[in-house]
């Protein structure tokens, strides 16, 4: 009997899980919640039951705490515990090539060298065309006497590599709008000038390095309780974080940042109600002021034109005179 | 005390726009002229315990050589905040909102006293109003005399309090002067 049961188990030794995909629970007579739970209670005592026979069955190496078992790779495929990463937007130069249909192709990793007349890596160490390796640059007749080429080349790949930084950060901050920041990156964002809201410090400080150090500690599965510490460290201060104000008094006069948070802020608000400048009472009232004006000019003119109806009944009257004088001749 | 940080300072502001309208930057940029110093800077705000204070920086630097537990106030308290976050105006800020009053309200004489126990102002009560309020608006509320009495805010727009009834609610209630002798404790 039990051995049959058993079979009908289905046992996980990876993830010492079981279950029994055949039970039912008998529905015609209504369990009541006791009954219920000591079901519950039985059918899962049968099931640790399997995991440990299925776990006792296994080879076993001896050792000084006692028998050790090592377990087979787990069958049953568990769910991801967050969900998927956001894609990340195209960065800007990924945008502009879908636009042009721009390919992308992949470089050679070799490349010839013009100075030694060898084929070379194209970047690292003694690398292809490099800059540094150039022993004389011929001067052109339009060449300015005063500049030292060799210096002009090095400023010119500071400047490059400070645009391609300033790209890459720029890149990042429309990431981070999306919440599609990398992983390695989200913590520092509150330190870098992606998220736009502070300016980045020019250096950290023990304390700031401290609170950083004091959060990654807590990234382990028992939150940072049970780890061990590296010799000499301290217990962290602050584990979390905490808010940041700006100083009551600052020098001579009120703050510059103060002054400068409070002069956003007011300018936000003033022009976000900036559309009540137009009065549009003010405006309808004009309006209709303008419109009665119309009506009494309107006015004016009927009464010129009774004027002429009064005129057209005296030319009537007029004629009806000359009639009358005609019949006295005749008598 | 401590300065107000973004949040805070928006939530401050916003308040006091609704009752002063652009007059908000005559507010902030006072320049101030309390103090010895030569150069007394201008008002700026600061909260302590739950309460903001509007004081000048000469008042802020002295204040700060008092403990935090011992301090009980500065400069004129404006308003204060509630557990929950969200910043109301009390009595004080009266004289400050009605230097910079955008709409303004007048109390017939014999009106001034059911106001001034915390009743809010009705049609037949009033004796002036400025013109183009709108419903919602911040409203200054003064005596036939010029005196401000406390503030509140617009139940009708000035077109529709022509209309209403005499025992029509115009402005709602939510400071007057009496607020001194009433809730003495707690302010």
């Amino acid at each position: 009997m039990e051995a049959e049961k058993q079979h009908q188990f289905d046992v996980d030794l990876g993830n010492l899980m079981a279950f029994d995909s055949y039970h039912t629970f008998p529905s015609q007579p209504p369990l009541s919640r006791e009954d219920l739970t000591r079901q519950c209670l039985l059918k899962g005592t049968h099931l640790v039951q399997a995991i440990a026979d299925a776990l006792f069955t296994l080879p076993s190496i001896e050792d000084v705490d006692g028998p050790l078992v090592t377990l087979p790779p787990p069958t049953t495929k568990l769910p991801r515990e967050k969900h998927l990463p956001k894609p990340k937007p195209p960065t800007k130069w990924e945008a502009f090539a879908k636009k042009k249909g721009i390919q992308k192709r992949k470089k050679d990793k070799i490349v010839y060298d013009e100075q030694s007349g060898t084929w070379k890596r194209r970047h690292g160490y003694d690398r292809a065309n490099d800059e540094d390796a150039i022993p004389i640059i011929e001067a052109k007749p339009t060449d300015d006497p005063e500049e030292d080429p060799f210096a002009k080349r090095k400023e010119n790949k500071k400047n490059r590599i400070e645009k391609q930084e300033k790209n890459r950060l720029q890149n990042l901050k429309e990431a981070a709008k999306f919440g599609a920041l990398p992983s390695h990156i989200q913590l520092a964002a509150t330190a870098l000038p992606i998220t736009g809201t502070q300016a980045a410090p020019k250096k950290v400080t023990k304390d700031e390095l401290g609170n950083v150090a004091g959060i990654a500690a807590t990234a382990t599965a028992s939150g940072g309780k049970f780890d061990k510490k590296l010799a000499g460290e301290k217990p962290q201060k602050h584990e979390g974080k905490y808010r940041k104000f700006l100083p009551v008094v600052e020098g001579t006069g009120i703050g510059s940042l103060e002054r400068e948070q409070t002069e956003k802020i007011l300018n936000k608000i003033i022009s976000k109600n900036s559309h009540n400048i137009l009065n549009v009472e003010k405006a309808v009232t004009m309006h209709n002021v303008k419109k009665e004006k119309k009506r009494r000019s309107e006015k004016g003119k009927a009464l010129a034109s009774a004027t002429d109806k009064k005129l057209k009944t005296q030319k009537k009257s007029f004629k009806k005179g000359d009639s009358k004088k005609g019949k006295a001749k005749g008598k | 005390m401590r300065p107000l940080d973004e949040k805070e300072t928006s939530a401050v502001f916003e308040k006091l726009f609704k009752f002063v309208g652009n007059n908000l930057k005559n507010i902030v940029e006072n320049p101030s002229h309390e103090g010895p110093d030569s150069n007394p800077g201008r008002y700026c705000f600061r909260l302590h315990k739950n309460k903001i204070f509007y004081a000048s920086e000469s008042l802020v630097k002295r204040a700060t050589n008092v403990a935090r537990p011992n301090l009980v106030s500065l400069g004129t308290c404006i308003g204060k905040y509630t557990h929950g976050g969200s910043f109301h105006l009390t009595v004080q800020a009266l004289n400050l909102l009605a230097a910079n009053a955008k709409h303004k309200v007048w109390l017939k004489p014999q009106s001034e006293m059911s106001f001034l126990y915390g009743n809010h102002v009705l049609k037949g009560a009033l004796g002036k109003l400025s013109e183009n309020i709108a419903a919602g608006d911040g409203v200054v509320v003064f005596s036939m005399a010029d005196v401000p009495l406390g503030f509140g805010v617009a139940a009708k727009s000035t077109l529709d309090c022509r209309k209403l009834d005499p025992n029509g609610i115009v402005v709602l209630h939510q400071a007057d002067v009496g607020e001194y002798l009433r809730m003495e404790d707690e302010l």
